[in-house]
């Protein structure tokens, strides 16, 4: 493996207890400047991997890698070096956020006169301004998940790891968020590590995206290119409850590359949607089973989710689908619509 | 280290002073002791004495009963000191088992700043609160002696700069080994409950078998070695004797104070081994 990388994984392992192996050999290698998505389902081990990256947990087998500094030997150098914004607040809501920052701030050693400086600076570029000098605990989720930002770069770090950072925000506080972000990469060409369940955010802002699984990577490359290892669209057909098994016969047509039976609906591989819906339907009916619906899915990272990982992405773990439209929207519109 | 020591212990501090509920909390504890339980039972054994009992001797059976101090308040007042060091650090290991569960707790451990200054800040702002505590109880004390009515902490002996210092160290001393100790359960654990039932498993075992709060004249011959050896007996001796004069004490406050020291550096001892064990930079 090269080792020019930001973030280097080398075959990580993390066994808990000589027993959970929660992570198994991964490995990959972020560029600086990159915004590297780290995808996966609850339990994945995208946690254990970020800690491991960050200084919070030793690997039982494997190395880290950090702006070239292995972390098992050079923890505080590489705490140093990162920015981390972890899955919960953990900004003291008896503390203002200004505050906060001036005690985080502190914490890497940076001077008082420094770090009020600094304090300011970052509430003003997190349009926290009227809100400073209020204790944290009554920010909004979106001004709460701002103060982490600021937070997590008072110390200028050079690669910003991410857990999870806009789980629970509406959609305008996830727009505004990765807005922030974005804006950072631009100026500053920090390395951004993130993980998330917000598959459409990973789609709209990651240069190339990991999934793991099982604590395994299982794909690994840009979101086009994972989109395009799918091959082709996706018809989703339903028949009507207790309808003959159609499995061999949609199998049996032109461009079908697989077919996925779950109960009365099926998951059909095909290189052209539009051709295959009327040759499909038109099937069912020959052979007797009436069909209730029908869909034509273009691979989204949706997809190449469940092809990867055999499972669908958990809608309670994350936004609804009219949220994600909407904030993908408001990102697209902030962005410029870059993609 | 020392701009992270700073900043934490500031972060302490602030929290503090935003909690005025907690302040008010634990200046009640020791005003309700001295209000009530001082005064209801300022047991007087005189009294017990057969009629025509010679003064002086009335008077001697008060010193002995009491170790030099003219009332049981007064006893009293000295132990309640004690009694505060200790009572006043229960909740400090809590608040760190609190900030972790509010991810607080792991921002901190985030960042560079040493195990030293985490466990640095807590300390000094959590000995800060017994210690202030502890004055105010001794300032409340002689002020009752001076309203009409109320019985208060009468000094009979002459303190002087060195009794004055001793008495200090021996807050200080106190205060600070309790307030290891506490920190220490709450760095180790993760639960607030479990946290609770250890630190009581502690904390009773150590007042009760301490002289602070008992007559001297009716604690068993058993009792009385026991006491002697704790800590909190350790510290208050050192106040009574300073207070109240050596009449009543085999040892000098300074012998009280070494022994107070070595519990002291024993525990803090302990304390720093299991911390940076369990403060250790990966885990």
């Amino acid at each position: 493996m090269q080792n020019q990388g930001a973030i280097i994984a080398e075959n990580l392992v993390k066994v808990y207890n000589g027993k959970v192996r929660a992570v198994e050999g991964v490995s990959f290698n972020v560029a600086p400047g990159e915004i590297f998505g780290f995808l996966g389902p609850n339990g994945a081990g995208k946690t254990t991997t970020v800690s491991m990256l960050s200084a919070g947990l030793r690997p039982t087998e494997g190395r880290a890698i950090i702006d070239g500094l292995e972390v098992s030997h050079n923890a505080e150098a590489v705490k140093r070096r990162i920015g981390v914004i972890f899955q919960e607040a953990t900004a003291d809501g008896d503390l203002t956020g200004r505050e906060n920052l001036e005690v985080a701030a502190g914490t890497y050693g940076i001077s008082r006169a420094e770090g009020r400086s600094r304090a300011t600076a970052l509430i003003e570029e997190m349009h926290l301004t009227d809100a400073a000098d209020r204790y944290s605990k009554t920010y909004s989720g979106g001004m709460r998940r701002r103060l982490e930002l600021a937070v997590g770069l008072v110390h200028r770090p050079k690669i910003l790891f991410l857990d999870e950072p806009t789980l629970g925000l509406d959609p305008q506080g996830r727009a505004g968020f990765w807005g922030y972000v974005q804006k950072l990469r631009k100026e500053t060409g920090m390395t951004v590590f993130v993980t998330t369940h917000y598959l459409d955010e990973a789609d709209t802002m990651c240069d190339r995206i990991a999934i793991i699984d099982h604590g395994k990577i299982v794909a690994e490359g840009t979101p086009n290119q994972l989109k395009d290892r799918l091959g082709g669209d996706v018809v989703t057909v339903r028949t009507a409850p207790g309808a003959q098994d159609m499995t061999e016969a949609l199998r049996a047509l032109a461009g079908v590359t697989s077919v996925q039976r779950t109960d009365d609906s099926y998951r059909i591989k095909c290189s052209s949607g539009e051709t295959l819906v009327p040759l499909a339907v038109e099937t069912c009916y020959t052979a007797g089973a009436a069909v209730s619906g029908v869909t034509v899915k273009r691979p989204s990272l949706d997809e190449v989710f469940l092809e990867f990982t055999g499972r669908e992405y958990r809608e309670e773990d994350g936004p609804t689908a009219t949220d994600r439209a909407v904030m993908m929207q408001r990102v697209r519109g902030a962005m410029g619509g870059r993609r | 280290m020392l701009r992270e020591l700073g900043a934490l212990t500031r972060r302490e501090f602030l929290k503090l002073a935003r909690n005025p509920q907690a302040i008010f909390t634990s200046l009640l504890l020791p005003l309700l002791y001295l209000l009530l339980f001082g005064q209801g039972f300022n047991i007087n054994p005189a009294n017990f004495a057969p009629p025509g009992t010679p003064p002086a001797v009335v008077q001697g059976i008060v010193y002995a009963y009491f170790r030099g101090a003219p009332t049981y308040y007064s006893y009293f007042a000295a132990g309640m000191v004690g009694f505060v060091c200790v009572t006043a650090t229960l909740f400090i290991g809590a608040n760190v088992i609190f900030d972790k569960l509010f991810g607080i707790f792991k921002r901190t451990r985030g960042t560079p700043a040493p195990s030293a200054a985490v466990f640095g800040s807590r300390l000094i702002a959590g000995a800060a609160q017994p210690i202030l505590l502890a004055f105010f109880v001794l300032g409340l004390a002689i002020l009752f002696a001076h309203i009409p009515g109320l019985t208060g902490l009468h000094v009979t002996a002459s303190i002087g700069v060195l009794g004055a210092t001793e008495v200090v160290l021996a807050i200080v001393l106190l205060s600070l080994m309790f307030a290891t100790i506490f920190l220490t359960i709450g760095i180790l654990l993760d639960v607030p409950q479990i946290y609770f039932a250890v630190v009581n498993l502690i904390n009773l075992p150590v007042l009760l078998t301490s002289d602070a709060l008992y007559p001297w004249g009716s604690m068993p011959a058993w009792l009385r070695t026991a006491s002697q050896f704790n800590p909190i007996s350790l510290a208050v001796n050192v106040l009574r004797e300073t207070f109240f004069g050596a009449s009543y004490y085999p040892y000098s406050p300074e012998i009280y104070l070494l022994g107070l020291f070595a519990w002291t550096a024993v525990l803090v001892g302990i304390a720093i081994l299991l911390v940076q064990r369990a403060l250790r930079p990966l885990d």
